[in-house]
Parts: structure tokens; C-alpha cells; sequence
């Protein structure tokens, strides 16, 4: 788990604390947003997490 | 720095094989968790996402597997930087991620429900993964 606050972190510039947060509401209830803004941006921050082993997917 | 023991070197490298054995298309598990699908609503979006993304990422992953490949080649202790230590991080978790799905994990409960000799393996995988992370997340 601290592989995932790290990713989220490091990829977005998340505090501890907000990376955290998110962590635990995947490991919770399955899922977190994580990133959100155009499609473009989206699917390259789908691009990145994937390249980290993080399962992400697009929502609108 | 890095100086990863000779046993555990050995076991480590063998990640390597795993990822290797990971067929790029089809039903094997492991293919499954690396591969997951980015449109879960979507097929076409989906196919066409993999389409462009995919050989990105194919070729990122190698590229990682080489600075990985290295680390363990090399006798003794080795300096890296942050993100080549950042691609052994990503390795590990690549082979664990595949690993797990071949040993039919695809809930945190499953862990507990595999053989002793899958769940150490698991075990010593998420053990480095979890010493790497901390040691780079004072680096953030």
C-alpha cells in the first residue's frame, strides 16, 4: 500500500495525507479518483498509473 | 545504493523470466492484470487507447526491465538514480501483479488462502517492493 501512496504522489503531487486518503478509498471501496480534467490528460494519466501497475480507467 | 544479496539476487532475477513467459495477447492471467482495459463501457475507445498507449508502454516496460536486469547482473553494491531505482520499483510490482493473477489472486482474502510456497513468494516480493518504496519516498 505504500507503493500506491508513493505512485499518487509521485505522479500528481499529492500530500501524504491526500495520497493516503486515496489509497485507502481504493483499497476500501474499490476505487478513487484519482485525476480528473480533459480526455487527453486523462488518458495520458491512465497511461502513466498503468505504467505503474495501477489499474485506472476513464470516466466522464 | 543498492546492494542486493546473492541469494536474493537470484530469486529476484527471476521476475524477469516471469515477465517474459507473459504472453502479450491472450487468456493467460497474468496478461489479463497487465493489460486491463482503460473504457470499461467502451471496446472501441478501449482497442484504439491500447492501440496507441500499448506499444508505449510495452516499450517502457522493457526499458525498465533493462535497468532492472542490470541491478541484478551486477555484483556488489550499485548507485542508482532515482528513477532507475523508480524502474526496479515498477518491476517488482510488475512481477508481483503477475504473479498474483497467476496464482489466481484477484482478491486482498485470496492472499491468505494460497499455498504456504505462493504466499512467501508473494510475501518476499512485496517485502522489497515495500523497503524500495519507503527508502524512494524520502526522495519525494
Amino acid at each position: 500500500m505504500a507503493y500506491v501512496v508513493y505512485v499518487f504522489r509521485k505522479l500528481f503531487g499529492y500530500d501524504t495525507e491526500k495520497a493516503t486518503r486515496l489509497m485507502l478509498q481504493v483499497h476500501f471501496d474499490g476505487r478513487a479518483r484519482v485525476s480528473d480534467g480533459s480526455r487527453e490528460k486523462a488518458e495520458v494519466d491512465c497511461y502513466r498509473l498503468h505504467g505503474h501497475g495501477l489499474w485506472a480507467t476513464m470516466e466522464q | 545504493m543498492v546492494d542486493v544479496p546473492a541469494e536474493e539476487k537470484e530469486f529476484m532475477s527471476d521476475v524477469l523470466d516471469l515477465l517474459a513467459s507473459v504472453p502479450a495477447t491472450g487468456d493467460d492471467p497474468a496478461t489479463q492484470r497487465l493489460q486491463v482495459p482503460v473504457y470499461l463501457d467502451d471496446p472501441e475507445a478501449n482497442s484504439e487507447w491500447w492501440l496507441f498507449m500499448g506499444e508505449e508502454l510495452s516499450m517502457a516496460r522493457a526499458a525498465d526491465r533493462n535497468v532492472y536486469r542490470r541491478v541484478m547482473e551486477t555484483d556488489g553494491k550499485l548507485e542508482l538514480t532515482t528513477e532507475e531505482a523508480d524502474a526496479v520499483l515498477r518491476v517488482l510490482n510488475e512481477g508481483r501483479l503477475a504473479l498474483g493473477a497467476r496464482f489466481g489472486l484477484e482478491v486482498e482474502a485470496d492472499h491468505d488462502q494460497l499455498p504456504d510456497e505462493q504466499r512467501q513468494v508473494l510475501d518476499f516480493l512485496g517485502w522489497v517492493l515495500e523497503e524500495l518504496t519507503v527508502a524512494l519516498t524520502t526522495a519525494l
